[in-house]
């Protein structure tokens, strides 16, 4: 029960979090179509500006400081970077964004060096929040979860109340119309990009010191928004949040569990030797197959229900 | 077993709207049939419907007496039914010698095979050669598609449409959007490509209706409200009201 | 990206087949520097590799982020041939070894194409990083497949020297990956030139069109991809022999986004493109990799260079030379072409000051803060030299700015009379 609840806690921090990265690349994707390849870069420079921020002036500042620098960067990439290959097709975006998370890792590799930097928690933050039974939950997480879930009212109210949020909102399912309308205006389009990128930084400041800043962690979590994205649907936000959710319980549970198919079979009485065919197979712990189920995940999906979760596109 | 289309009821709707409601229509093979009404009547929706490019929400097609509904539109072109569309679509960045070529190597038998050599293959070859010569483009053979003239491309259009050797054409709006002289060559074409096949086409322009149709029948609001020879329509109060009486030429 | 399209120039075609042979044959006689035989072999494997890529990008449409499986599976399942013939489990001559690889890499592409190929485009993309992440994931867990972290290593001398040829030394590796390249070059060019092929460009074209005329789309590109992994897998086997060792990273995301850098450098648009991408590619990475750490940056950049102003690659660029030469109108650009060349070294030389004063600053300033750079000896923590620096980077954009103004305007004559040439 503890172990259950803890894993839960923290599955629901970690689901958070990805639902922030998965959001902004939703909304991009839905308006414009791109699926930007550099999404976790931003992740990565958000988390390495609140390092860099944080050492000048304190991580209050950093907090508010790195998501908006973040966001200025994405700004200048749409403006500067994807307008121009824009008419060459979504494949050349792609193609670009690929490029641009590329240069961010090596550019990464080049200021702050190969191996980790020290970002660290807050003292401020340091230390547990409350004890259940026996282990103390860090005040760190809960910070985490009440950044997340501040940041996903602020999305929802965004989307509901204002302008831009309503022609985002009917983007997500009526692209061609809002196209049309004459809505499909470049500043939307770079506002859009900015504050997704924003939204991807915001989760790199809390997330590089809950996990660790590395030059890897975009290389490391990109692939895992990507099957967010599949899995909950193309396009679909409501999609985005559940499939963030299950990916966040799958991967905190599964590196926990050390129970493999020679347990399972142990219990129904037959044993696994090293000569048991395929034994390599059988003596695999959930654990050990912990990275690999994300994507397993999304090959049955697409086999299953190519429209993921939610979503009412097929690609 | 001389029915080359048959339509059982059809009805398609996009979400509540039903744009098709219930078409029935036999068409006898061999027959150039035409169908007219005003925009929005569902005409091309319609061609889609039998093309297998959207799927029927009720009813049945019979393509020569086998049901296809439900099939994928190569599925359906296999069995002997090709296309052309309102909107050019052709192979842009392909020669029209290759354009032609691509249309006719499935029903040659060629399918996905990786150990045949293009150049090598005479009959598809020669076959593409007797097309552009039908359709008056040999002169352009390499010429890129996408440069090709609009009068060009529509032709080129109906070319890849008649390549493969369908038995049911189908020609949605072939003469729309052309000049006078290009519409009366167009015209020629269709009347010399169809020789001995089933034609089924969309058009606009009364004077290739009933220059070209054996039978015409006429689409409004999704259904078919009178199917018949040329001057019985023509002589048709209903179709006079609800078509013919607004857009005559 | 351009057409493609080949005219049965037969004389011709054998002049630069046989030329390209000729070429790769001779090139380790002409180039004897220590370097340059591994080199000419990773790019003779590369070529092989980016061509298989560009079957899928160029003639398909389809971007793919993990063409390393198939190369990777392929090179697997050759380390492990070669261990079990080493053995003694069976007889295999090793000449032949590449193509146990690129039976494993189309056997993989039957396995996962299927799922991946039933869309094309942004779609296709994204899931074929899953499958790869999903493969190198798998890597890690079955240590006795993928050898772990130390990967599986092997001998290529296997038995007696048949005629001489042991594959001891690398000289007769060369001529091995030569042989198998120019094989497979051809293989693929006359691919291009078959059904499947052709609809392959159809498919990518207009893939609506294609189903029209009787193609299911799907099938096109799925077929396509099982024949990509099968060369992809011959170009894994000649890698597995090539360097006696095959690890995760043979199957990792590097080497997937290496071939598409390679191959979209090079020109996806045209047959040859993947081979100029993969000379390009391999130099840069030997030659550039040799002098700074930061190469991987500046391949990034180039990269983003071609993407943004020149999407057909190197390829085009030389081909769009073609009709000029041919009209004899080089003349015209050599002015502006020099103009931007001087400019451009400006802004290139302010630009690699930038980076590799950077470098050395945040890496080892500390220790010590003096470097040298284009013979020049300064200390990187004193403002001068970044002044210096920031200057021609400016300087230098501002004035190639004026340079490319000036061949851009050029580039429009040229057509403008071409064009009335032509009419």
């Amino acid at each position: 029960m503890e172990f259950f609840l803890i894993s839960m806690l923290n599955s629901i921090s970690y689901g958070l979090l990805l639902f922030m990265l998965s959001s902004g690349l939703t909304i991009i994707f839905s308006m414009m179509g791109v699926l930007n390849f550099a999404h976790a870069s931003f992740y990565m420079l958000g988390a390495y500006f609140a390092y860099q921020i944080s050492g000048w002036i304190g991580f209050w500042p950093a907090l508010a400081i790195a998501p908006l620098l973040v966001g200025a960067v994405g700004m200048a990439v749409e403006r500067y970077g994807l307008r121009t290959v824009h008419k060459f097709g979504h494949v050349a975006e792609l193609l670009f964004t690929f490029g641009l998370a590329y240069l961010i890792d090596e550019a990464v590799h080049l200021i702050w060096g190969r191996s980790s930097v020290p970002y660290a928690v807050p003292p401020s933050l340091d230390g547990a929040a409350f004890t259940l039974f026996s282990t103390e939950y860090p005040i760190y997480r809960v910070f985490m979860m009440a950044v997340s879930i501040s940041m996903l009212i602020g999305i929802y109210l965004t989307l509901t109340r204002s302008r831009i949020g309503l022609v985002i909102q009917a983007a997500l399912t009526h692209p061609q119309t809002v196209e049309t309308l004459g809505h499909n205006v470049p500043r939307v389009f770079m506002l859009v990009f900015g504050g997704g990128s924003a939204l991807a930084g915001l989760a790199g400041v809390i997330g590089g010191n809950a996990f660790i800043t590395e030059p890897g962690m975009a290389a490391a979590v990109g692939p895992i928004v990507f099957v967010v994205v599949v899995v909950g649907g193309m396009g679909s936000l409501v999609g985005a949040f559940l499939a963030s959710l299950l990916i966040g319980v799958i991967q905190t549970f599964s590196v926990a569990l050390d129970y493999s198919f020679v347990n399972l079979f142990a219990k129904l009485g037959i044993t696994i030797g090293p000569n048991t065919p395929l034994a390599a197979l059988w003596d695999l712990t959930i654990s050990q197959t912990a990275p690999v189920l994300p994507y397993l995940l999304m090959v049955l999906m697409l086999i299953f229900r190519p429209k993921g979760i939610l979503g009412t596109r097929e690609g | 077993m001389s029915t080359a289309i048959e339509l059982k009821g059809i009805t398609k709707s996009f979400g509540n709207t039903a744009i098709i409601r219930g078409v029935n229509l036999a068409i006898p093979r061999g027959e150039r049939h035409a169908i007219i009404g005003p925009n929005g009547a569902g005409k091309s929706t319609l061609f889609n419907l039998i093309s297998g490019r959207y799927p029927v929400t009720q009813g049945e097609i019979l393509l020569n007496g086998e049901v296809v509904t439900g099939l994928k539109p190569f599925q359906i072109n296999r069995k002997g039914l090709s296309r052309s569309f309102q909107i050019t679509n052709i192979f842009p960045r392909m020669s029209v010698f290759e354009n032609i070529r691509c249309a006719v190597l499935w029903t040659l038998g060629y399918k996905y095979s990786f150990w045949h050599r293009l150049g090598g293959l005479k009959d598809a070859n020669l076959r593409t050669e007797e097309v552009m010569e039908s359709i008056g483009l040999k002169a352009r053979r390499d010429t890129l598609a996408g440069v090709l003239s609009y009068a060009e491309q529509r032709a080129l259009e109906i070319g890849i449409t008649i390549a493969g050797g369908a038995g049911v054409i189908l020609l949605d709006e072939p003469t729309a959007g052309m000049s006078r002289t290009e519409t009366a060559d167009a015209v020629e074409l269709i009347r010399k490509v169809s020789q001995g096949k089933t034609l089924i086409m969309v058009e606009h322009d009364m004077g290739v209706v009933f220059d070209l149709a054996d039978r015409i029948s006429v689409l409004v609001y999704g259904e078919v409200i009178a199917s018949d020879k040329p001057e019985n329509i023509r002589g048709n109060p209903a179709v006079q009201e609800a078509y013919l009486g607004t857009e005559a030429h | 990206m351009a057409r493609l399209k080949y005219r049965p120039l037969n004389l011709g075609r054998w002049l630069v087949w046989g030329g390209t042979a000729l070429l790769m044959i001779l090139l380790p006689q002409i180039l004897t520097a220590g370097f340059t035989l591994t080199l000419l072999s990773q790019i003779g494997v590369g070529i092989i590799f980016a061509l298989s890529y560009n079957m899928l990008l160029g003639q398909g449409g389809m971007l793919s982020f993990g063409h390393a499986v198939y190369s990777g599976m392929g090179a697997y399942f050759t380390v492990h041939a070669l261990n079990l013939i080493s053995k003694g489990a069976f007889y295999f001559p090793v000449t032949l070894t590449p193509l146990i690889g690129g039976v494993a890499g189309a056997f993989f592409g039957v396995i996962f194409g299927y799922v991946t190929t039933k869309k094309s485009g942004t779609t296709f993309a994204m899931i074929s990083l899953g499958i790869g992440e999903m493969v190198a994931a798998c890597s890690l867990m079955f240590a006795g497949f993928f050898g772990g972290e130390a990967g599986i290593s092997t001998n290529r001398v296997i038995g007696e020297a048949f005629l001489g040829i042991s594959y001891g030394p690398s000289i007769q590796v060369y001529y091995l990956i030569v042989g198998w390249a120019l094989i497979c070059m051809v293989a693929m060019f006359a691919w291009t030139q078959t059904p499947l092929g052709r609809m392959a460009n159809a498919v990518r074209d207009n893939p609506e069109r294609a189903e029209f005329v009787g193609y299911d789309t799907h099938m096109v590109r799925f077929l396509t991809l099982v024949i990509s992994g099968f060369f992809a897998g011959i170009a894994g086997g000649l890698s597995c022999i090539n360097y006696e060792i095959v690890t995760a990273e043979n199957v990792g995301a590097l080497r997937s986004a290496g071939v598409l850098i390679a191959t979209f450098i090079g020109g996806a648009g045209f047959f040859f493109g993947p081979i100029i991408g993969s000379i390009v590619f391999f130099t840069m990475v030997t030659a550039i990799g040799s002098i700074t750490q930061a190469w991987a940056f500046y391949l990034g950049l180039l990269f983003l260079v071609i993407v943004l102003y020149a999407p057909g690659g190197f390829a085009s660029l030389i081909a769009m030379h073609v009709p000029v030469i041919k009209a004899r109108l080089m003349r015209r650009l050599w002015l502006p072409y020099s103009a931007a060349l001087a400019t451009g070294i400006a802004l290139l030389a302010g630009l690699v000051s930038v980076v590799e004063m950077t470098y050395h600053f945040s890496t080892e300033a500390g220790a010590n803060p003096n470097m040298k750079l284009f013979g020049l000896a300064f200390n990187v923590t004193h403002a001068a030299p970044w002044a210096v620096a920031s200057a021609l980077l400016v300087g230098g954009f501002i004035i190639s700015r004026f340079a490319w103004n000036l061949v851009g305007r050029t580039w429009a004559d040229i057509v403008h009379i071409l064009q009335e040439q032509s009419a």
